[in-house]
This record gives C-alpha cells, sequence and structure tokens, in this order.
C-alpha cells in the first residue's frame, strides 16, 4: 500500500507489431508519484508516450515491464474503477444514443442508483452546458459539444481521481477556460486531477506539478512554479507612473549595478481578450 | 446489475440497425405467403409447408442476421474504441462478454416470439379446415415402439432386414407392446401406425385387403379388422381406449388375406401413438430448442468475435455454422478417408512402398476433419421440425438434452472468450 494517487514504478512499453515483435518503445522506465490533492500535468510532443501512460494505467493495455498503482492498489484491481473518471483522447462515444441516454448508460455501468443517478445527470448536463440539446443523439454533435458530454461521463461517478487526456482539444477558448475552471473546482474539492496534453497554456494555470516526457522517456518532473521561476531575475507591476519616474526608478537600479533587461507594457494573452469580449457580449 | 446494463445496451444498438429491420420484414412476409406456396395435393401438404418454411427458411434468415450483428457488435466498438468507456469503468471483460450474448438472446428470443405467433396462428386457422383424418399433424403424439417382434408361422424370405410374408395365414406378423400407459391420461387416444412394404404378384394393385388383429394381452379380449392398404402410403388404426386402459400391454398381428400379396416388415414398422391435442405446446417446444441454437450461435459469433476482426468473425461463425449442419458429412468424409488405411495395413500391401500421397492426406485432411467434428457443435440435435411434420410430441427429455448440450457448449465457449478477452490489450 501507498499513498499516492498515482504511482508508477518502471513502467515500460513496447509495441509489438503483426508478427508480434517487439517494435515500437512507447514508454521507458517511467517513474511516477502523483500525490493525492494535486493537479498534475503530463507533457509532452505528439507521440511522446502520454496516452500509452494513461492507457497503461487504466489496464487497456499491459505493460512490457513495470507495475502502477491507483489511489494505492494495483493498476490491475478492477474496485479502483468506481473511484476514476476517465476523459479519452477522443470521444470514443456511442452517436446512436443522445446526451442523457449515454450518461444514464454510464452511470448504471458504475451501479449508481436510479435516483441518484438521474440527478447528477441533470446537473452534469447543466453544467457542461448541454441543456438545449439534451435530446438530441450524438451523432448530430460537434465535435466540442462531444468533448463536453465526454467530460461529463468522466465524472459522472464523482471520482477521486480524474484522468484527462487532452481535455480541451477541439474545444473554443470558452470550453477550455471552462474547463480549467472546472479543473480547480476539482481540486477545491480534493480530488486529483492527471492532466495530458501539448498545450502549455493549458497546464501554466491549472498544474502544481508537471513531467514532461519525450519519446517516451521522462525529462523533467517538478513543480510549476519551481521549473518556471528565474531565481536571479525579478519584475516589477506598477501603474500610474510617469515617463519621468520611470527613467528615475531605471537609473536607481542601473546605481545599485542592477541589469534592467527589459521596460515595457504587461501584454494580456490573446485568450484573456476573447473571454473578455465573449463575456462582455453575454 | 452491470450485465444487464450491457446486455440492454447491446440489445438498443442492435435494433437501431437497419438490417434487423430488413429481416423482420422479409421474415413476416415469408411467412404470410407461405400458405400461398404451391404444394402436392393432399389436405395437409398446407400446414406442412408452413412449418417447413418457417423453420428452414425464415429461421435461416433470422439466424444469419442474428449471427452478423452478434460477430461484429465487439470488434466495432474495439473498432471505434467506444469499449474503452466500457473498460475504464468498474466492469470485468467477462461482464461484457456475458452481457453482450444476453442482448442478442433477448433480440433472438423477441424476434422468434413475434414471428412463431404469426405462423402458429395461421397455421391454426388454414388447419381448422383441414378434414378430421388429416389433423393428426395439429395433435401431439407420443411414439412407443415395439418391445417384442416375432412371426408366427413361416416367412417366406428375408432379405437386407425385411421379413416378407406371404399372404393366406402361412405367417403372421406380431408386435407387442407393453408400458403404453404410464400415467393414465383419461383425454388421450391411441392410435396405431401401419408403415408396411407390400409386393403382389397380381402385378400392379393400389390396395391389398389386409388383416389386423388387436390383442388385449392382460384379459385376452381381441378385435380383428380388415383393412385396405394402400401401397407405399402409412395406415393409421385408431384403437378402442378400453384395450389399452385396462392392460397397458397389447399384441397387434397383421397378416396379408390373399395368398397373392405380400408383405415386407420389421420391428419398427408399427408404432403406436398416444394422442393428445397440444400442437401449440408442442410448437412452443419447437421453438423453445430453436431459440437454444440461436444462443449457440449468438455465443458462438461473439466468441470468435473476442479475438477476430468483423469480417473475419462473421466468416467463421458462418463456417461452424454451416459445418454444424453438415457435421455427419464431415463425420462419414472423414470415416471414407479411413477407408484406405485398412488396405494399407493389409499384409500385401505393406510390401509395397506406402503411398506418400495417402500419408499426407491423412495428416493434411482426415485428422483435422476428426478433430473439427469433435469441436464443433452439432445443430443436428436442435432439429425439432421433425417432430412437428410426423405431429409427434417433443419428449421433454430431447429438451433437456438440448438444454444441457447447450449449457456445457455454451459455458466452455464463455469461459474461451473471458479468457480471451482477459489477454487482449485495447490499442
Ligand atoms: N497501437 C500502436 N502500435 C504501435 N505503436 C503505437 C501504437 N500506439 C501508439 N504507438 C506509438 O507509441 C508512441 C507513443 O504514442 P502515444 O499515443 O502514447 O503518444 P501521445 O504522447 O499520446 O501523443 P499525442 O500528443 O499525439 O496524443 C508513438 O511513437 C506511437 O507511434
Ligand atoms: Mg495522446
Amino acid at each position: 500500500m501507498n499513498n499516492f494517487a498515482v504511482k508508477t514504478e518502471g513502467l515500460t512499453k513496447v509495441y509489438k507489431d503483426f508478427w508480434r515483435r517487439k517494435s515500437t518503445p512507447a514508454l521507458t522506465n517511467l517513474n511516477l508519484n502523483v500525490e493525492r490533492g494535486e493537479i498534475f500535468g503530463l507533457l509532452g510532443p505528439n507521440g511522446s508516450g502520454k496516452t500509452t501512460t494513461i492507457k497503461l494505467l487504466l489496464g487497456l493495455l499491459f505493460p512490457t515491464s513495470g507495475k502502477s498503482w491507483l489511489l494505492g492498489y494495483p493498476s490491475s484491481d478492477l474496485k479502483i474503477k468506481n473511484k476514476i473518471g476517465f476523459l479519452p483522447e477522443e470521444s470514443y462515444l456511442y452517436k446512436f444514443l443522445n446526451a442523457e441516454e449515454i450518461l444514464d448508460f454510464y452511470g448504471k455501468l458504475f451501479d449508481i442508483q436510479r435516483k441518484e443517478r438521474k440527478c447528477r445527470i441533470d446537473r452534469l448536463i447543466q453544467d457542461v452546458g448541454l441543456e438545449p440539446y439534451r435530446k438530441r443523439p450524438l451523432s448530430q454533435y460537434s465535435k466540442g459539444m462531444l468533448r463536453r458530454i465526454g467530460l461529463a461521463q468522466a465524472i459522472i461517478n464523482d471520482p477521486e481521481l480524474v484522468i484527462l487526456d487532452e481535455p480541451t482539444s477541439g474545444l473554443d477558448p470558452i470550453g477550455s477556460y471552462e474547463i480549467k475552471e472546472l479543473i480547480l473546482e476539482f481540486k477545491r474539492q480534493g480530488k486529483t486531477v492527471v492532466l495530458c496534453t501539448h498545450l502549455l497554456a493549458d497546464v501554466q494555470n491549472v498544474c502544481d506539478r508537471v513531467a514532461i516526457l519525450d519519446k517516451g522517456i521522462l525529462q523533467v518532473i517538478g513543480s510549476v512554479r519551481e521549473l518556471l521561476s528565474q531565481k536571479d531575475a525579478i519584475e516589477f507591476l506598477v501603474r500610474n507612473l510617469s515617463d519621468d519616474d520611470i527613467h528615475a526608478v531605471e537609473s536607481f537600479i542601473r546605481n545599485k549595478n542592477g541589469d534592467v533587461l527589459s521596460v515595457c507594457h504587461p501584454s494580456s494573452t490573446l485568450e484573456d481578450i476573447f473571454i473578455n469580449i465573449i463575456h462582455n457580449r453575454k | 446489475m452491470v450485465i444487464f446494463t450491457i446486455a440492454h445496451h447491446t440489445f438498443r444498438e442492435a435494433i437501431r440497425k437497419k438490417i434487423l429491420y430488413v429481416l423482420f420484414g422479409l421474415g413476416i412476409i415469408i411467412i404470410i405467403i407461405s400458405p400461398l406456396f404451391p404444394t402436392i395435393d393432399e389436405p395437409d401438404a398446407r400446414v406442412k409447408m408452413m412449418l417447413v418454411v418457417f423453420f428452414q427458411v425464415v429461421m435461416l434468415l433470422c439466424i444469419v442476421g442474428i449471427l452478423l450483428l452478434s460477430a461484429t457488435s465487439l470488434p466495432s466498438e474495439i473498432e471505434e474504441k467506444t469499449i474503452y468507456g466500457i473498460l475504464s469503468k468498474p466492469v470485468s471483460r467477462l461482464k461484457i462478454v456475458v452481457g453482450k450474448i444476453i442482448g442478442f438472446a433477448f433480440l433472438s428470443a423477441l424476434l422468434l416470439t413475434i414471428l412463431s405467433l404469426l405462423n402458429v396462428i395461421l397455421i391454426q386457422r388454414i388447419a381448422s379446415r383441414l378434414p378430421e383424418g388429416y389433423k393428426s399433424i395439429l395433435k401431439a403424439r407420443n411414439e412407443f415402439k415395439a418391445s417384442k417382434f416375432c412371426i408366427q408361422g413361416k416367412s417366406h424370405h428375408t432379405s437386407e432386414g425385411i421379413v416378407w410374408i406371404k399372404g393366406g395365414r402361412t405367417g403372421i406378423a406380431l408386435w407387442s407392446f407393453s408400458d403404453l400407459c404410464k400415467k393414465p391420461n383419461s383425454k388421450s387416444s391411441f392410435e396405431v401406425e401401419f408403415d408396411i412394404k407390400v409386393e403382389s404378384s397380381k402385378g400392379f394393385i393400389n390396395t391389398i385387403p389386409l388383416a389386423v388383429g388387436i390383442e388385449d394381452t392382460f384379459q385376452g379380449r381381441s378385435k380383428t379388422e380388415v383393412l385396405s392398404l394402400r401401397i407405399d402410403e402409412p395406415l393409421t388404426l385408431k384403437i378402442d381406449p378400453e384395450i389399452v386402459r385396462n392392460g397397458s400391454a397389447i399384441n397387434i398381428t397383421v397378416f396379408p388375406i390373399q395368398g397373392t400379396d405380400y408383405i415386407g416388415v420389421t420391428q419398427n414398422d408399427v408404432k403406436i401413438f398416444s394422442v393428445q391435442k397440444g400442437f401449440v405446446s408442442n410448437y412452443a417446444k419447437a421453438i423453445v430448442i430453436t431459440f437454444l441454437k440461436f444462443l449457440l450461435i449468438v455465443i458462438i459469433a461473439v466468441m470468435g468475435s473476442t479475438y477476430l476482426s468483423a469480417p473475419v468473425s462473421i466468416a467463421s461463425a458462418l463456417v461452424v455454422f454451416l459445418c454444424g449442419h453438415i457435421l455427419d458429412f464431415i463425420k462419414d468424409f472423414s470415416l471414407l478417408i479411413q477407408r484406405h488405411d485398412v488396405h494399407e495395413h493389409a499384409l500385401p500391401t505393406m510390401l509395397k512402398k506406402p503411398d506418400v500421397f495417402l500419408i499426407y492426406l491423412d495428416y493434411i485432411v482426415k485428422k483435422p476433419l476428426e478433430w473439427f467434428s469433435v469441436i464443433l457443435p452439432d445443430f443436428k440435435r436442435f432439429d425439432s421440425l421433425k417432430f412437428l411434420l410426423k405431429g409427434i410430441n417433443i419428449p421433454l427429455e430431447t429438451v433437456g438434452v438440448v438444454l444441457g448440450y447447450t449449457t456445457i457448449y455454451a459455458g466452455i465457449c464463455i469461459f474461451i472468450s473471458s479468457v480471451i478477452l482477459k489477454k487482449r490489450e485495447f490499442f
């Protein structure tokens, strides 16, 4: 027993080709510890082994070597899946059902009681903003709407550990903003979140710690703040200063032997502007 | 229950497919037009035709449809990766297999119920207009075979197991029946069916006069009648219920009256049937057996689909289905090849150089065929049509044996499927 939300020890996966010969090493000797209650980012370029890691954790694939634990239990343990929510990297959903039916199906797989199930489904559909489309078959959903229903399905069992594989792919900026808010909400509720993505912007504002994979090998692991902070530099953000005052401050720093690297107006990100515009219109 | 969730889901997915409605519609059309198919002139031929069409044609259609659906269900989930959604939930892989099977079993049951109801209603309507003598097809008869068979006097000759008797009391064929009334049932009546071969030295004639005696061995009462036996046609004779009720053991004697006539008889040529109404319950039993056949096919198709891709699993399930029906043929065929061996081991040929071709044939064809016929399901066991056509009550033991066979076969298949699926990775 260990008390990590996710723990892997020497996890390795080599895909075999048609003739069962080992061909592609997708993940090599991964050691990870994800604490309970943290938001953990698994980063890496395309084909770096993020999805492979998740499939190994969920038992969709079997490791070539190594072991993994979820919430303290071996990941092959079926019971543990009661406490896990999973959003696959694409929306693999039954297209002939509508939002209500599909959530009901997944709710039943968790053996959630009828009344409770109905209650959660109503709330989730509301939360992911699909209320107007709840009776529409998924075959008529847009990619982003599918993503939303996928997310709803991942948390229908009120999981302790949520594994999200590229949750923001296909979502509009509002959607990805909302997802980020949702992830922070999970953290407030004490859930653990494992977030796979290659969109660094997603990670920066949200994750407590990240691991960066490349070609299946773990490159870095650490807290976001630690990784990003430049220990030898410092930044001021000041308002209401005249040009003369700015020059005075600059020369004061020079006198103290400090290098002034840049003096500029802070720019907001395009994402901020987009969200501002959309919000103001509403 | 998670299994029933998956079963319900499987069912719902299947009934949203077009192929099912096409088959269903086709089945209904065939059943409705089946009374119009041309048949021979005999009054009950129409009913027989409807039974044959239902059990051979409509059921074949349905089986192929169900087979297609059940062989593609799992592969398409794996292909479209919707299986991730199930596997990431606390659902064991065995439950997925069983859930799928139950879903298709339910679908089969529904299909069978609707179609068979339609068929049985139509049959009842048509049969209500049949002349009295031909209503035996609408009955459920229990068959009794003779416990003893002998010739009193002398037989004319014996060829190929058939004993021939010359007319005019030179010899009398006698069949003894016992235990006719295990469970005395005032509703059932009894009848004898004669299926006797006839020759006449007078050349071409249609009927010969036949003396038939029915004797109650317990009280010694007997009754003799002269019947005219049509050549190449079975003859049915009602027995006075009193005779059977008291004795439960009776003797039946037969001889041709005229010295120019001959009859050829064997032990099984004379049978006694206890007759009950109850075509519908008999039909229901036949449908239960057919349902078990559907179930077995679903299980085999699902088993194949745990490992194979959709087209391959359809093909393999079809092959198993077809071969299961020609199992006798396969067995005969492998026996046929074996005949060569006998010559091979004979002393003179030992000295000859062994025929390499035959040895190869042995290993390439015969051995695999033998194994094949052991592994394959034996669909002959599920043939309930032959009972219905003769109006014979399907014994409960037969249903039981088929049920047992299906259970064992299904158990093994489900076990194999779950082992395969457990080992499987989902990329
Ligand atoms: N079924 C498979 N058979 C063989 N190789 C595979 C298979 N699936 C993935 N791979 C290989 O494994 C490596 C890791 O793939 P993976 O899907 O884990 O990447 P990823 O980090 O999720 O990438 P992305 O950001 O594009 O989703 C890649 O080199 C890929 O080509
Ligand atoms: Mg991926």
